[in-house]
């Protein structure tokens, strides 16, 4: 399965709730081995676009291919790992017994100390959850996306509340695994994130305006800082 | 103190309610419907208990006893023969009869007592009481034409007995109750937690189907619900000695249904319910009265006829006969009114199981 060069393949997605267009004609295509960043402000459709590579969103026109099937399909999604934007978790469990529970019920439990070292709280693996900070909320949900060691990994603003330093630790750690094979599709707002990613798309009202290298994005722009590429592209700035 | 503060907070609490349709309709709607209902019932013009009356007296004062039962209000009094009177009690068709003997008159006569038999049913008392009041009174018109009598009936209990009392009663239904309510609330509760802290987007982004997730919850709940369910009949049986003659292991079998049941009405219902709060609700609108209505207070055979055709539907109905028909006549899986008990309950399981499986896709997509 991993042997796939597309981990995803995303074709002409149309999703509305209600009147509300939340993606508006989307392709676009995450190849193995990158980290792809799906840049956009709040609402533009990031979550609903995650979300649909998971089955959870049914696209009303187009198709999703993930990991070489067509979604939805419930058995590539063991090889998958999605971190939800809010930290998903068992207020009343530990952090050990959350991160064991997601492996188990993706059929994995030998991750579980890997994936807390990852994050960094292994040593605060017995502590409930309710007891746990924000930014340790967030890196436990983090751990429990990757217990299952997924070959795509879809993270919804994964460092949210996270400290600088243990930021700079966590890209170290998608990198390492982007050059192990794996996938990665992280959504952001933040620039200094977007500037990490292999390649980027960036999303407006439901559309992707641009995609590519943070280099061709801001070539394309004309501009030197991405964040001006960024709201160039979006039509914001009148430049 | 400050008068802006407090208003602040009394008006953004109606600011939400305002949003929240159901909790206001629950609110001003939910008492009218239970007040409503229980009015109703108590004064539907439900049928009064029915009897039998077997009059064997070859003298006249037995047949002023009986039309003066027949005439009466409090009971739906009717003239049978013994055998036929006896096979009725069996079926559960009278509450009781009251048998005149062949000597009754002379017994009156001579030595100035009057003994009538009084065969119960027993299984309910508040209709066992009835009956004797009725038969008591039918009998204050005879000691009135013939005065000194002594009044000595010979009562005689198909089930129960003398000491058989409300709690006994009521125990044999709220041993399942408790159970099925609690474990109804829990899971109820337990899901929206699930839904609301969004574990349960990320149970549905991995291959779990939606039947294991469904299955598991049942099997985690069932666990608890047994435990409660073991707790709760022995503290009923050894510490309150609640009237039991029937089979615990049946007894068990019929909780552990209820149990389940219990769960997936919780899984389902919770479905309809965005918020914790929202999930509390279900307690007056779906507990309440099916506690008006199964039988527990009030015997269904007393409510007014459309409302024993509701009753006739809820599977709480069935369950509550079932542990009677256990715990009080000690009907055992030969019974075929336990079987149908056992059966609906059995039924209403299955139901709701589909139900939850059915209903958990629907609100993910």
């Amino acid at each position: 399965m991993a042997t796939e060069a597309v981990a995803v393949d995303v074709d002409g997605v149309v999703k509305r709730f209600g009147k509300q267009i939340a993606l508006d004609g989307v392709s676009l295509r995450v190849r193995r081995g990158e980290v792809y960043g799906l840049l956009g402000p709040n609402g533009a459709g990031k979550t609903t676009l995650i979300r649909s590579f998971v089955g959870l969103v049914a696209p009303e026109q187009g198709t999703v291919t993930v990991l070489g099937r067509r979604m939805p399909q419930l058995e590539v999604l063991a090889h998958v790992g999605y971190m939800t934007q809010q930290a998903a978790l068992y207020p009343d469990l530990s952090a050990e017994e959350n991160v064991h529970f997601f492996g188990a019920i993706n059929g994995r439990v030998d991750g579980v100390r890997e994936a807390l070292e990852f994050v960094d709280l292994w040593d605060r693996r017995k502590s409930v959850v309710s007891t746990l900070s924000g930014g340790m909320r967030t890196r436990c949900s983090l751990a429990c996306a990757l217990v299952h060691k997924p070959d795509l990994l879809l993270l919804d603003e994964p460092t949210v509340g996270v400290d600088p330093q243990l930021r700079v630790q966590l890209w170290d750690g998608f990198r390492k695994m982007a050059a192990a094979g794996r996938s990665i599709v992280v959504s952001s707002h933040v620039m200094d994130e977007a500037e990490r990613c292999d390649r980027l798309g960036l999303i407006r009202f439901g559309k992707l305006l641009a995609e590519g290298t943070v280099a061709e994005i801001k070539a394309k722009a004309g501009v030197d800082r991405l964040e001006e590429a960024f709201l160039k592209l979006s039509g914001v700035s009148d430049s | 103190m400050s008068g802006r503060r407090v208003g602040a907070i009394s008006t953004r609490l109606l600011q939400q309610f305002r949003r929240d349709h159901r909790t206001l309709g629950l609110l001003f709607g939910a008492p009218l419907v239970i007040l409503a209902l229980l009015g109703y019932l108590l004064r539907g013009g439900g049928d009064v208990p029915k009897m039998g009356v077997v009059n064997l007296d070859g003298g006249g004062l037995g047949s002023v006893v009986a039309s003066a039962l027949e005439r009466s209000k409090a009971v739906s009094a009717s003239p049978m023969s013994a055998a036929g009177a006896e096979a009725k009690l069996r079926t559960g068709d009278i509450a009781g009869y009251v048998l005149l003997p062949a000597d009754f008159s002379v017994q009156a006569l001579q030595r100035r007592t009057i003994a009538p038999e009084v065969h119960l049913e027993g299984s309910q008392p508040g209709l066992s009481q009835s009956i004797l009041q009725s038969v008591s009174q039918s009998f204050v018109a005879l000691a009135g034409q013939a005065g000194g009598l002594q009044f000595a009936p010979r009562i005689t209990f198909l089930y129960g007995g003398p000491s058989f009392d409300t709690l006994d009663y009521f125990g044999a239904a709220f041993i399942g109750l408790v159970v099925f309510f609690l474990v109804f609330v829990i899971t109820a509760v337990a899901f929206l937690r699930e839904r609301g802290q969004g574990t349960l987007e990320r149970l549905m982004a991995s291959p779990l189907r939606r039947a294991e997730i469904v299955l598991g919850y049942m099997l985690g709940f069932t666990v608890l619900a047994l435990v409660q369910s073991v707790e709760v009949l022995a503290f009923s049986l050894l510490v309150l000695h609640v009237h039991n003659v029937g089979n615990v292991a049946l007894i068990f079998l019929l909780e552990a249904l209820m149990a389940i049941a219990a769960v997936n009405l919780g899984i389902f219902l919770s479905m309809f319910a965005r918020t914790e709060f929202q999930a509390v609700q279900f307690i007056p609108l779906v507990i309440v009265p099916q506690m008006l209505l199964a039988g527990i207070i009030f015997p269904i055979s007393t409510e007014p006829g459309p409302l024993q055709a509701l009753s006739r539907v809820l599977p709480l109905t069935y369950a509550v006969e079932g542990l009677r028909n256990i715990m009080i006549k000690g009907a055992d899986l030969s019974w075929s009114t336990l079987q149908l008990d056992i059966g609906v309950v059995l039924g209403f399981c299955v139901l709701v199981i589909l139900a939850g499986a059915a209903t958990l896709r629907r609100r993910i997509a």
